[in-house]
């Protein structure tokens, strides 16, 4: 032999690093792998989809932030926006205006507009604009110069879906409460949104100043007045804010529209990417799968290497190179597919997103969930590999009784801890709240646990329950579930966890869309009538019952703001934060009447319209959970300012209110002759009979009544439902990743059992079975995986969706029956026939040949 | 006259016989294969020949009150009580017994496969129960070769790729000249490139017996090495494993149930419940 200082003279080192760089072992994983190459390239698929779906989540975040980043300004169109529900003091808007480069003002409400030609009327979001807002950004209209036309001369621009659904062009009229207005062009890109309702109904704009001939202002309740600055001076805008942070005004600049939109994405995003987590972890015990059944068939060949002299670790680091090829196989694979995911995203919604985003690819951000996925994957797979170690090299002589293939119970632990920390670190990727992180993790491992715990059971109970009375078909077929080397493990976990997933997010789904869905019952409004002024009220309501609609409601309401609760003012209470910020500033529309409606109970106290008149106090019924979020019970008293009058008001009584009913519902409501003289409108409802059209109604309506409003609930509901349809496909999408996750799975473990399907078959043909027999047995093992995955992945789906309907949707708890069936049935029927499919060939090889080949 | 033998003939380099200290370490173990090669290579021609101070007596294995007991939920199987036993360097030996007499065992421990219950097995002077798992890996690397009665040949490799394993693990690289004259020697010159599932029984014993003289052991372990070949394909594996006993030199431990396969080694020792009841002594001069 040669001697030790020879050229070609380089054994593998005994320790594992240093092996990983030798030569020899990298060539005995390709060499030990050639025949399993197809087989575990499958496995590698499983995680392709899950580092996917979380490249393509996270880079399209960071593309959306980082042009939000850039567009911020545009975003709002000013340095900042100050917003109110009343009009502004003269002396307070020449002082602001003092603070700014440039100033631009707008009034903002819902109204009616009418089109004579179309001889129509619908409910639009009306923009009264002066000055050069926007800013920044700019308004793209055709023909491009009506924007600055508006500012010039009589004259509205319209959104391109009213010309479109009324068939009208550039230059016809349209009447907008007094005013007649022509047509000066069509928006194409809108202007920065700042009313909570606009998305809703379509946008007009005009002139400031022509707001004043429509009649309309001052009679729309749902108006917003707005300031827009020009002013880079951050210590100025500091300034306004602390100057008028006593009047209610909402003050946003660009930083807080970003940071308010970056919260939004931020949820988003994190329930998506939970979804993502769940489809690379399921692909990643996939892979760790595909490893141990390779283990399984190399325990010989392990124990035979070490036989013939080579070290432990040496051997460890020939498996631990094949898995690590796998990982990079398909963590890589998944990186360039999420990549693609992302920039085909960006490219096919670019016309629905408010600002500019390059799809360009976030290659750093791809390259770190690339990164973190072929990690945890190979976590994973460290855990079959943990048991090489234990392989004796007796194992190379028959009848050998040394030590077996079982796990170490230190090397176990070890392995375990370093895939929670790795998980862990995966969970705080996608979510950067640690607490809620870890909760994700154990949440997750309990859904694990509870699938793995199914499968024990399940093999237990086939081995136990099986009896010698049944059927052989029968009993064969489920004997396969708990023989060595079954697959009841990975089945429920691939086929249970989709089921799960599936399942819960269609339910959830539902109760969301439930929520918004009128009901049927005949006193349910669709049509809100606001706006409408004391005076008109016998009109509109006769008006209503000539056009043979029913009046189901009127109510007057006055609008209010608290100031102070138990003696304690507002701007106290925020500043500790012991009331929630939108109670304290928001603008209550409340109403007055001497009975309640069949919406409402008295939970607590009494309703009374009889009380001393004598007294300052008035009392006041509030809505029981607006109390408790209010810090409020029976006798505390709210100090309340109705449009610059104080009142002061004692709670009398409180009352549980039906929201799921679109009736005319308050938080608070007063004895009929406290408010009777108060400022305010009224608000009538109706319904149109389902299948009609509110068409006729709202053209009267215009004709007669051009200042109120028509609020076909119908179609706002519509627009809501679409919208929600929209993000529950975005779910569904990436709830598909992990489906295909588990699909891989399964794909791969059945094609590892197909080797000892063969030799089965060839047995029982041997022995006599026909086809029809053998296919019997293969149908009732995977009929019974598929049940039991689908059983489990819906009770855990309804264990997690119960709480959620009662607390979040509050809605009822049970789902009905339907889709749980389905769910399984469709699990189970996916068993059989992928079983069915890739068993396909067992019956036609030859028995012979099979176990001549053994 | 073994030791002159084996001048004669050449062999790997063998250990010197002194004792090593307890827990000797890889360096160490790995620092002392490394100068005894040096020694032999300088004094010697292209083929290492044992040093005399290698062996002490010739013995090449020697066993001392080996015993071994397996113990599982609560159970207890002794399957070796005190075998007491020494195989020369050169010499031929069969274990026979009936099947559960403890001779896989025996030959497990021997290679040093598993530890022993009591008792120590010496291998070429060294202690293998003061060696790591590792350490005896080295050692059977360098001293042993294997024939296995369900040949053991790895399945992902090719016939050629079997044989070149234990010169692999020991960095050898390059040697696919000298595993093709082997192969040919036991007639598979032309089944190189195919993968045991390609090769019949016999085939791939003879694969197996290559690989397991590529390094030139000094000790050859075989376990029943023609228990599942016919009487036809039996005799060619059987011939070439003494004549490459005697042409190499290479102790030979056989592991049989058949008497007759027995006979033809120098020594038979027969082997009842565990414990050696007889020896029976055919060396041929």
């Amino acid at each position: 032999m040669p001697a030790p200082n020879s050229q070609n003279y380089n054994p593998p080192p005994t320790k594992l690093l240093k092996a990983l760089s030798h030569p020899w072992v990298w060539r005995m994983a390709w060499r030990d792998g050639r025949s399993e190459r197809k087989r575990l390239s499958v496995f590698a698929l499983a995680i392709v989809s899950g580092v996917a779906a979380l490249t393509a989540i996270h880079c399209v975040k960071v593309s959306v932030e980082a042009a939000v980043d850039v567009q911020a300004k545009a975003l709002l169109g000013a340095d900042l926006q100050i917003s109110s529900r009343e009009a502004y003091e003269t002396a307070d808007t020449e002082f602001i205006s003092s603070k700014a480069e440039s100033l631009s003002r707008e009034v903002a409400f819902s109204s009616m507009l009418f089109f004579p030609e179309a001889d129509a009327a619908k409910l639009v979001q009306v923009r009264g604009v002066d000055g050069k807002f926007p800013f920044y950004g700019d308004i793209e209209t055709k023909p491009s110069a009506a924007w600055q036309l508006i500012q010039q001369q009589r004259g509205v621009v319209l959104e391109a879906s009213l010309m479109d659904q009324f068939g009208l062009k550039i230059g016809d009229t349209v009447k907008l409460g007094e005013l007649n207005l022509t047509i000066l062009g069509v928006v194409t890109k809108p202007a920065p949104r700042s009313s909570r309702f606009s998305g809703i109904a379509p946008e007009i704009y005009l002139n400031l100043n022509e707001l004043e001939a429509t009649g309309l202002l001052g009679t729309s309740s749902l108006s917003f007045h707005t300031l827009y600055l020009k002013n880079n001076n951050a210590e100025q805008i500091k300034e306004l804010r602390t100057t008028y942070a006593s009047k209610g005004w909402r003050f946003e600049t660009p930083e807080d529209r970003r940071d308010s939109l970056g919260k939004t994405l931020d949820v988003f995003q994190q329930f998506l990417g939970i979804i993502a987590m769940v489809a690379l972890i399921l692909g990643a015990i996939g892979v760790a799968s595909a490893i141990q059944t390779h283990l399984n068939r190399r325990i010989s060949s392990i124990a035979i290497l070490r036989c013939l002299g080579c070290p432990g670790q040496t051997a460890y680091a020939v498996y631990l190179v094949q898995s690590l090829a796998l990982g990079v196989l398909g963590a890589l694979s998944g990186g360039m597919l999420g990549i693609l995911l992302h920039v085909s995203l960006l490219h096919i919604f670019k016309d629905q997103l408010p600002i500019t985003i390059e799809a360009s690819p976030q290659w750093l951000t791809a390259f770190t969930t690339t990164a973190i996925g072929f990690a945890v994957c190979t976590a994973f797979t460290f855990l079959p590999l943990s048991r090489i170690s234990s392989i004796s090299p007796g194992r190379a002589l028959n009848n050998f009784t040394a030590q077996g293939f079982k796990q170490q119970g230190r090397s176990l632990l070890a392995v375990g801890s370093f895939l929670f920390i790795m998980l862990l670190i995966l969970a705080w990727f996608n979510i950067p709240d640690p607490k809620r992180a870890a909760g994700m993790v154990v949440g997750l491992a309990i859904v694990l646990a509870c699938l793995g715990g199914t499968a024990r059971l399940l093999i237990f109970l086939a081995r136990r329950l099986t009896r010698r009375s049944w059927p052989y078909l029968l009993r064969q077929g489920l004997s396969n579930l708990h023989r060595p080397q079954n697959q009841t493990h990975l089945f429920l976990f691939s086929l249970g966890l989709g089921a799960f997933l599936l399942l819960f997010i269609l339910l959830a789904k539902n109760a969301a869309l439930e929520r918004i869905t009128l009901s049927d019952m005949k006193d349910s409004p669709n049509i809100y009538l606001v706006d409408v002024q004391a005076g008109q009220l016998e009109g509109v309501t006769t008006l209503v019952k000539k056009l043979d609609l029913p009046v189901l409601e009127r109510a007057p309401i006055v609008t209010m703001r608290i100031k102070s609760i138990k003696g304690v003012a507002v701007r106290e209470l925020q500043e500790k934060g012991k009331v929630p910020r939108w109670i304290l500033q928001r603008e209550f529309r409340s109403s007055y009447r001497d009975n309640l409606s069949n919406t409402e109970t008295v939970v607590a106290g009494e309703w009374s319209t009889n009380y001393d008149k004598m007294l300052t106090t008035v009392p006041v019924s509030l809505e029981v959970d607006m109390a408790k979020d209010l810090g409020v019970i029976l006798g505390d008293e709210l100090e309340i300012d109705i449009q610059g009058v104080l009142i002061q008001a004692k709670i009398a009584s409180l009352r549980k209110v039906d929201w799921s009913r679109f009736n005319l519902n308050f938080f608070m409501l007063f004895p009929s002759d406290v408010l009777k003289d108060a400022p305010g409108f009224h608000i009538v409802t109706t319904r149109i009979p389902e299948g009609s059209s509110s068409g006729q109604l709202q053209r009267e309506l215009v004709k007669q009544f051009p200042n109120v409003s028509a609020i076909d609930l119908t179609l706002i509901l519509e627009t809501v439902n679409s919208i929600l349809q929209k993000v529950s496909l975005v779910i569904q999408f990436v709830v598909g990743f992990t489906l295909a996750s588990g699909l891989a799975i399964l794909a791969g473990t059945l094609l590892n059992g197909r080797d000892q399907r063969l030799r089965e078959s060839a047995l029982l043909r041997t022995l006599g079975a026909s086809t029809r027999q053998i296919q019997s047995i293969l149908v009732v093992e995977y009929a019974a995986l598929g049940f039991f995955s689908g059983l489990t992945g819906v009770l855990l789906a309804l264990t997690a969706y119960i709480p959620l309907s009662i607390w979040v949707f509050e809605s009822s708890a049970w789902p009905g029956v339907f889709l749980p069936l389905l769910v399984i049935a469709a699990t189970t029927l996916l068993s059989v026939l992928a079983g069915l499919v890739l068993s396909r060939g067992v019956c036609r090889h030859s028995p012979l040949e099979v176990i001549n080949s053994a | 006259m073994k030791i002159g033998h084996l001048r004669k003939r050449g062999l790997g380099g063998i250990l010197p016989a002194t004792l090593m200290s307890p827990r000797t370490t890889d360096e160490e173990l790995a620092k002392r294969m490394i100068d005894q090669d040096k020694t032999s290579s300088q004094k010697n021609s292209e083929l290492n020949i044992v040093p005399d101070n290698a062996l002490v007596n010739g013995v090449i294995l020697e066993i001392r009150n080996l015993g071994k007991i397996y113990r599982n939920a609560g159970h207890e199987l002794t399957v070796l009580h005190s075998v007491n036993m020494d195989v020369h360097a050169g010499e031929s030996c069969a274990i026979i017994g009936p099947s559960g007499s403890g001779k896989t065992t025996l030959l497990g421990l021997c290679a040093g496969l598993d530890q022993p219950s009591q008792g120590h097995v010496k291998l070429a002077g060294e202690e293998l129960g003061l060696l790591s798992e590792d350490q005896r890996a080295a050692l059977r690397n360098r001293l042993v070769g294997f024939v296995f009665q369900n040949f053991q040949l790895i399945p992902t490799l090719t016939a050629l790729e079997n044989v070149l394993v234990p010169l692999e693990l020991r960095g050898q690289n390059g040697e696919e000249e000298k595993a093709e004259a082997l192969l040919a020697q036991v007639g598979l010159k032309d089944r190189l490139d195919h993968y045991p599932t390609q090769l019949s029984g016999g085939e791939q014993q003879r694969v197996a017996l290559a690989r397991a003289f590529i390094h030139r052991p000094a000790l050859l372990f075989a376990d029943e090495p023609t228990g599942n070949l016919d009487n036809a394909t039996s005799e060619p594996i059987v011939e070439m494993l003494f004549r490459l006993n005697k042409e190499a030199g290479t102790a030979l431990v056989l592991v049989t149930h058949d008497p007759a396969l027995a006979a033809k080694a120098d020594r038979v020792i027969s082997m009842r419940a565990g414990r050696i009841v007889s020896e029976e002594n055919h060396a041929r001069s």
